[in-house]
């Protein structure tokens, strides 16, 4: 009884072990395909790091929102490689003298792919729903905050004069965040909570099917009225642990993903990766910054800050962190963007620097504690960063220490999203080391000017300056490009002299893709994704492994 | 025990109350809402004011908090729990989406780790002391200190990626769909393996010394030597007289380890990209999506009274002591 129990035991181990053997999956092929003409056809796989929360174009509310539907709709305009608008679903625009009406001209071959064709009626249908509270649309509605709708107007089926308050210099570039949506699917039930995990679009691709926290699968649209995309099928899949994507490339899983800086420094070198992976470093519009809550009675003097702004090791965190994979910046524009005045020098480091202009607006240690006071006042406050990623926690750490050289006391509040954005939102803090984002036009209007304090805008610094308002003021309604060029080239320095921010640097994205992958182009300012062609232009140089 | 029983089910009742009450509290408490949260994913894009009011309406987030609890509690009574904040979907579907998922995975693992365990429990109580048992003893205690992130990611880089014979993440395959049922079912154990080893071994080595101390304190008793004296085989000396009366503990120590059955474990789910409550409530919770959270807890706090009145009526049928001391009263 005994042998036989044994036995059956030996012989299911012996089934499960076959089992596995016989299911392991196929390791890629090195590709060595030296063809460089485009074909069309095969599966790419894409990382998500998390599940989209929407498939509405609309609502879209993260980047991952975004990847998707970039597939899925042809916007209004795409943004081209010099973040220009360059013709999308409008095949031409034209814009009023006054810079109030923008007349689009639709592709007249455009169709959802329900067949059904695109028309004018569709567009302002679209955008009496962006600047709909009730649509909750969080991304893109404040782009079209200045939106006229009563002198908006359908002039046949495929023109529409979408009409504005007042000039915007940068509106037509915000029509990349529409895309437009079928009147006679979205206009029934509640278009908030019902298109969600549904999509008809314009785009060269259509949804095959969402497994929710799995993968999204997505055919190329045989139908597409635009010129196709080369790959037939892309299929995102969702992985959140950034080691579990690096492993995912490495065994061929997926195509691309983002890398942790330590991750690409390590193994960018890697000879035997390198033979099917391309290891990626470029820059796009972001930076990190320290931003100086102006209410607090440390940092009302720009000297002050300028002080401040010379305690940071700039050098040592781009070369000792970031590997030198990171730039300095010297004001709210970033190298590859054309509002970027390249005279305005960095602020250097330089602690003595500092410790001599403190102490000349009477800043001095005269009980001999290590921290400097001025009458009752000791130079302490709080620096409030975001939990999460180890290289900002090695930054503030830098930063603390380097303050504590020259005197400053600095405490450092790790804090999650949420409740950090809670308490700088309300002015409930002293100092903050956070990030940008940046959109393809450089307007700092919510930033830096002094209408924009919260819950208005994101001036959570509280920053006032009068000339500072009237440069961005005079720039975002200044249509004739060189002079506006010249209105930031002169804030760059305004707001340089006036450090509101502690401009730290602007880190470069790092991303690996696999070599069978090709067509694969960067562009300065928008990086990888999300321009045109972009991804849009991606073919595959060998048939799917899976 | 009838008595008994009702009693212990009215305390379970007002418990779950406390603690619905508790974490509502607790969670509007925290710093940030979900405005807040809305806030910092649009990073850039500022948000206007009248969506900002929409959204505040919409979760009642411009009411007293009491009035917000009982808005909560309305819902709560017929299983609406309202929508997620991240996604828009019923909060419930979320959940019944995941919960299964999150219950297989801790399950298979609990059950093995219990299966594996209280034997070697049983059979380091025997040898107490003795060399073996000392080095199995060190054993389980380092097994029981390694972080499990750094375990997933050793057996990942072994299995997936240098062996490649057991999947790297996921719960199925990409052409889970297409295949036959059988085919199907060892799609689902390959996937299985890997994150249920990194679940067990901690678990396992709880097992091994939870059992191994709760007998070594039974075999020392005199009913043991009796029965070994009277001639009873080893085995069951130790299944029949020393398990039975190591019954409590282990039996606690099953009402501590049902509510992981459905809250789940973060980091393996997220090392193994599983589909499951544990990632669910920790997204939930940074986003401030507290129609999930409390959802979530709800379920949790159920499953937890519900295990704690299992064990209870499991003491009683383990032990005669607690019914006659019941019926006594």
């Amino acid at each position: 009884m005994r042998t036989a129990i044994i036995i059956a035991v030996k012989r299911l181990c012996v089934a499960l072990v076959l089992l596995f053997l016989a299911c392991k999956p196929e390791r890629p092929a090195v590709e060595t395909a030296a063809d460089d003409t485009p074909r069309d056809g095969g599966t790419l796989i894409r990382r998500l790091d998390a599940d989209i929360a929407t498939l509405n174009p609309v609502t879209v509310s993260s980047r991952y929102d975004s990847y998707i539907a970039n597939y899925l709709f042809t916007p209004m305009v795409y943004i081209g490689r010099d973040m220009d608008a360059v013709p999308g679903l409008a095949k031409s625009w034209d814009i009023s003298k006054d810079g109030k009406i923008y007349r689009f001209e639709l592709d007249e071959k455009a169709t959802f792919s329900d067949g059904t064709p695109v028309t004018a009626n569709d567009v302002l249908f679209t955008m009496r729903k962006i600047i709909d509270p009730k649509s909750e649309a969080l991304q893109i509605a404040n782009g079209f905050e200045l939106l006229d709708l009563a002198n908006t107007k359908v002039i046949d089926a495929h023109t529409i004069e979408i009409a504005f308050r007042e000039p915007l210099a940068g509106q037509l570039v915000r029509f990349n965040d529409v895309s437009v949506v079928p009147e006679h699917v979205y206009s029934k039930g509640d278009f908030r909570n019902d298109y969600n995990l549904t999509a008809v679009g314009n785009g060269p691709y259509k949804l095959v099917r969402r497994e929710a926290g799995k993968q999204i699968v997505l055919e190329r649209r045989a139908d597409y009225w635009r010129e196709k995309p080369h790959i037939q099928t892309i299929i995102f899949k969702i992985i959140n642990d950034h080691n579990t994507a690096w492993n995912a490339l490495k065994t061929g899983e997926i195509d691309e993903t983002l890398l942790a800086s330590d991750t690409w420094w390590r193994e960018r070198n890697n000879r035997r990766l390198n033979e099917y992976i391309d290891f990626l470093r470029f820059y796009k519009g972001n930076y990190n910054y320290v931003g100086w809550n102006e209410h607090h009675p440390l940092f009302g003097d720009k000297r002050v800050r300028r002080a401040l702004a010379m305690c940071i090791p700039t050098e040592a965190v781009i070369q000792d962190l970031y590997h030198g994979t990171a730039r300095a910046m010297s004001g709210p524009f970033t190298p590859d963007e054309w509002a970027y005045n390249p005279d305005v020098p960095v602020i250097r480091y330089d602690p003595e620097g500092a410790k001599t202009l403190l102490a000349s607006l009477g800043w001095a240690d005269k009980d001999g504690d290590g921290v400097l006071e001025k009458g009752n006042q000791k130079f302490t406050f709080d620096l409030i960063s975001l939990g999460g990623s180890s290289t900002g926690k090695q930054i503030v750490q830098m930063i603390q220490a380097e303050m504590k050289k020259v005197g400053i006391q600095v405490e450092l509040l790790i804090l999650d999203g949420a409740t950090a954005i809670q308490r700088v939102f309300h002015g409930n803090y002293d100092a903050a080391y956070l990030a940008w984002d940046l959109d393809p036009d450089p307007d700092p209007y919510s930033l830096f000017h002094s209408s924009q304090n919260p819950p208005k805008g994101q001036n959570y610094i509280f920053y006032n300056n009068p000339e500072a308002d009237r440069l961005i003021m005079e720039a975002r309604r200044e249509l004739d490009q060189s002079k506006r060029k010249d209105l930031y080239w002169r804030l760059h320095q305004v707001l340089a002299e006036d450090q509101p921010y502690a401009w730290v640097v602007q880190a470069s994205a790092k991303w690996g893709i696999n070599k069978r992958v090709r067509g694969v182009e960067t562009s300065p300012g928008m990086g990888l994704l999300l321009w045109y062609p972009g991804e849009l232009g991606w073919w595959l140089a060998s048939a799917p492994q899976h | 025990m009838g008595a008994y029983l009702v009693r212990r089910f009215l305390y379970a009742i007002l418990t779950f109350f406390g603690i619905t009450v508790a974490t509502f509290t607790l969670i509007h408490s925290v710093p940030g809402d979900p405005i807040s949260f809305y806030i910092g994913n649009a990073n850039r894009a500022t948000i206007p004011k009248a969506t900002l009011e929409a959204i505040r309406h919409e979760y009642h987030l411009d009411e007293p908090l009491p009035a917000q609890y009982l808005y909560w509690l309305r819902g709560a009574v017929t299983f609406d729990f309202g929508r997620s904040v991240l996604d828009r979907r019923p909060v419930t579907e979320r959940i019944l989406e995941k919960l299964p998922n999150t219950f297989q995975l801790n399950a298979i693992a609990f059950a093995l780790a219990a299966l594996l365990g209280i034997p070697i429990g049983l059979w380091s109580a025997t040898r107490s002391g003795r060399p073996a048992e000392r080095a199995s003893a060190v054993f389980f205690f380092l097994l029981y200190s390694l972080p499990s992130f750094w375990v997933a990611l050793l057996l990942m880089q072994l299995f997936a990626v240098k062996l490649g014979i057991l999947p790297l993440f996921g719960m199925t395959s990409d052409n889970y769909l297409d295949l036959s049922t059988a085919e199907q079912l060892a799609d689902r154990l390959r996937h299985l393996v890997l994150p249920v080893l990194t679940l067990m071994y901690a678990q396992l080595a709880i097992f091994v010394r939870f059992s191994k101390s709760a007998l070594t304190e039974v075999i020392r008793q005199d009913f043991i030597t009796t029965a070994r004296a009277k001639g009873a085989r080893e085995v069951k000396v130790l299944w029949h007289h020393a398990l039975r009366n190591a019954l409590i503990p282990l039996i606690t120590l099953l009402g501590l380890t049902i509510p992981y059955l459905i809250s789940g474990s973060v980091i393996v789910e997220q090392i193994f990209q599983w589909d499951g409550a544990g990632l669910l409530y920790y997204d939930a919770i940074l986003s401030r999506d507290y129609p999930t959270v409390m959802a979530l807890t709800v379920v949790t706090a159920l499953f937890t009274l519900f295990a704690s009145v299992v064990a209870d009526v499991l003491y009683a049928f383990a032990d005669p002591r607690v019914r006659l001391g019941e019926a006594a009263q």
